[in-house]
């Protein structure tokens, strides 16, 4: 077992000011941290972080068991635990993944110190200390714990104050210590601290477990009216999203945007449905298509809070062959431009086209939702006469034409289902030199602009 | 229509404009020669449409500058010898069904081949769809996008500019000034696509950092492509006939 601590020491105020990236989100002052709504803010925060973090341990917890420990590693910010040990293979050696970790945590805007050791305890330590070393084993866990001083221990204040009484000053003093005197003089629970540091007993964890469905709030100071302030706060929502798609081996093809307003405000929650054309995971993709509907979308009234949520959750898809392929290329780029403009114009909007069997021009044709699509085998033209390429959307009526160029194609059919026409077609030609492609209704005796030429 | 239609596809299916019927309708005239154009392998002309997928920049060396139009005469005038690559070309027809998309469909065909995307922002009417398979596009290659602002015309114009899968986007902006078009100049830069943006006559008058700026007008029985900028040759025009490349 290796573990990795985060600590996030200024973790009550950045959660909730948005983190150094939005400094420029607003002017307004974050609220100062306390209360029970920032308490609580920081606290939905955290749980929003313990699921970005599932993405590379099954072993996340952001509670420890023993109320002393959890209260003071904690302080004024908060702290994480994941056990790294196991998804060496996957992520690589524990220096690459805390490389990883670091980056992701500042693009988060969150100020942080790691630690890494067998122990939890050990971690939390390290951490604090500073130190920007790796004890990978027990034996150099004691090693560089032994020259720190006492007061990086998880240890409450009157504790501490006696060891120092009895003339300790480091940690490795206080290692060399006889179990039995720690126990006599400090009591059972300094005894047991102790002994979890040195991982001679188990740390008792609480891990966090992947919920079935995503939900992850969080509300911010004051009240956001600019849709640019939300991205950073997004941003971490999102982050969270991410690792727990990862975590459980899952994607999304959309998920859910809710903007909370004030509650003398009706309705109370502005719901934006975010899609893809494909399922996926990126945060940053995520975003990227939240900030274009954002981009597009008139807030209602000032935003108080924010949830993200999805509850679809999809196989994630793997590119057949090649990944680095051509085909695989194209349809990844394509994907992220067709992304973008659904987010920002709207499903409708972005059309993809076929074709239909059918004698009537105006049913030989259907819109289809815009994907990504393996063409069928090479489409050999229909056998039908020649087709002009631009059908005008309804048939326009115009005077009968002067000059007829070709023609008649007629045109009889639809009896069965009451959208029967009876027309003869013709080019003609118009003005400038355009060629149109009118008909001569049967029935009415009309003359109509169906096409043109171009 | 009395004319059949005749389509010369190789055993590869790739179109070639050597033996065209002179017109597609017996009563417009004497149309002029059409030359066949420089027929590239299909092998060479598959190489170069894929290396303009890759992530190359404009001074990649191995990327081709230009698609070729189809039309021999046109391709000899423009210069890279087709629609340039990376790059917007302006075309102004003088009015509607004049064969402004004729023109380019023996290109859009190719680049549908080659596995590229054809992008259509706001087009004036509906790009028909079986007129489109018969002169060679595949519709899952086709995405039409519409746009209720000439704002967010724009900007769908240079996200798909943008996206170098798509291999040409043809656009229908409602109004440009030259400072947008240049916008859209390193959008299609940045992506390697064909932009390709149709604008009234009355553009021709107006300064654009375009590329290539074409007029059409139907004239002699064909499309009169009169080349009003271009970079490094001098403006000429050309008369193409797109309706007799619809056989090819």
């Amino acid at each position: 077992m290796l573990w990795l601590c985060i600590l996030l020491p200024r973790f009550a105020l950045e959660a909730t000011a948005g983190g150094a990236g939005a400094a420029d989100a607003g002017d307004a002052a974050p609220a100062p941290p306390g209360g029970a709504r920032a308490a609580r803010g920081a606290q939905a925060a955290l749980e929003a972080l313990a699921l970005w973090a599932l993405q590379w341990s099954s072993q996340v917890s952001h509670r420890s068991g023993s109320e002393d420990a959890q209260r003071i590693a904690a302080a004024q910010g908060a702290a994480l635990w994941l056990e790294i040990g196991a998804g060496r293979a996957l992520f690589g050696d524990e220096r690459r993944l805390r490389t990883r970790i670091a980056g992701e945590l500042k693009s988060l805007g969150y100020s942080f110190r790691l630690g890494i050791a067998p122990t939890p305890q050990g971690a939390t330590i390290l951490a604090r200390a500073g130190l920007d070393t790796i004890a990978a084993t027990q034996a150099q866990l004691r090693q560089q714990l032994e020259p720190l001083p006492l007061a990086l221990l998880s240890l409450p204040d009157e504790a501490l104050a006696a060891l120092h009484g009895i003339g300790l000053r480091s940690i490795g003093e206080w290692l060399s210590l006889p179990a039995a005197a720690i126990a006599q003089r400090f009591g059972p629970a300094a005894s047991l601290y102790r002994e979890r540091l040195r991982g001679a007993a188990r740390e008792p964890l609480r891990h966090v477990r992947a919920p079935a469905r995503f939900a992850s709030r969080c509300e911010f100071p004051g009240a956001i009216t600019d849709t640019t302030a939300l991205l950073f706060p997004l941003q971490r929502l999102l982050a969270g999203l991410e690792g727990y798609l990862r975590s459980l081996d899952r994607a999304v093809q959309r998920y859910t945007l809710c903007l909370e307003h004030h509650r003398s405000h009706a309705p109370r929650l502005t719901r934006l449905a975010i899609g893809l054309a494909r399922p996926g995971r990126d945060a940053a993709q995520l975003l990227a298509l939240a900030r274009e509907r954002l981009a597009a979308t008139v807030l209602a009234a000032p935003v108080l809070g924010m949830a993200v949520e999805a509850d679809e959750l999809l196989q994630p898809l793997v590119l057949q062959g090649d990944l680095f392929s051509h085909a695989a290329q194209h349809g990844e780029q394509l994907q992220h431009a067709l992304d973008r403009l659904v987010a920002r114009l709207g499903a409708a909007a972005v059309q993809s086209l076929d074709s239909v069997d059918d004698h009537r021009p105006e049913r030989a044709w259907r819109p289809g939702a815009a994907r990504l699509a393996v063409p069928a085998a090479r489409a050999r033209a229909p056998a039908a006469p020649d087709r002009p390429c631009w059908l005008l959307p309804q048939p326009r009526r115009i005077d009968a034409p002067r000059e007829l160029l070709a023609g008649p194609e007629r045109i009889e059919s639809g009896w069965w289902d009451g959208a029967d026409v009876a027309r003869d077609y013709y080019l003609a030609r118009g003005e400038h030199g355009a060629q149109l492609w009118v008909f001569h209704d049967l029935r009415s005796g009309e003359w109509c602009l169906h096409g043109l030429w171009a | 229509m009395t004319n059949q239609i005749l389509h010369t596809l190789d055993e590869e299916g790739v179109p070639h404009f050597s033996s065209l019927p002179v017109t597609r309708f017996g009563k417009m005239g004497d149309a002029l020669p059409v030359q066949p154009a420089q027929r590239l392998s299909r092998d060479e002309l598959r190489a170069r449409l894929e290396r303009m997928g890759r992530d190359g920049h404009a001074d990649d060396p191995a990327r081709p500058v230009a698609v070729p139009t189809g039309f021999a005469q046109l391709d000899a005038a423009l210069p890279g010898g087709g629609w340039p690559v990376g790059a917007i070309t302006e075309l102004m027809p003088e009015a509607q069904g004049i064969g402004e998309l004729s023109l380019l469909m023996p290109a859009l065909a190719q680049l549908c081949r080659a596995g590229r995307y054809l992008a259509w922002i706001a087009p004036p009417c509906l790009p028909y769809p079986p007129a489109l398979v018969q002169r060679g596009l595949v519709l899952e290659r086709v995405l039409l996008v519409q746009a209720d602002d000439a704002r967010s015309v724009l900007w769908a114009t240079e996200q798909a500019l943008r996206c170098p899968a798509i291999g040409a986007v043809l656009a229908w902006p409602a109004a440009l000034d030259d400072r947008r078009v240049r916008r859209l100049q390193l959008a299609a830069e940045a992506g390697g696509g064909c932009g390709l943006l149709y604008r009234p006559p009355a553009a021709a008058g107006q300064h654009s950092p375009a590329a290539l700026r074409l007029k059409l007008s139907a004239r002699d029985g064909g499309l009169h492509v009169d080349i009003h900028k271009s970079r490094g040759r001098r403006a000429h025009a050309v008369v193409v006939h797109p309706a007799a490349a619809l056989c090819a």
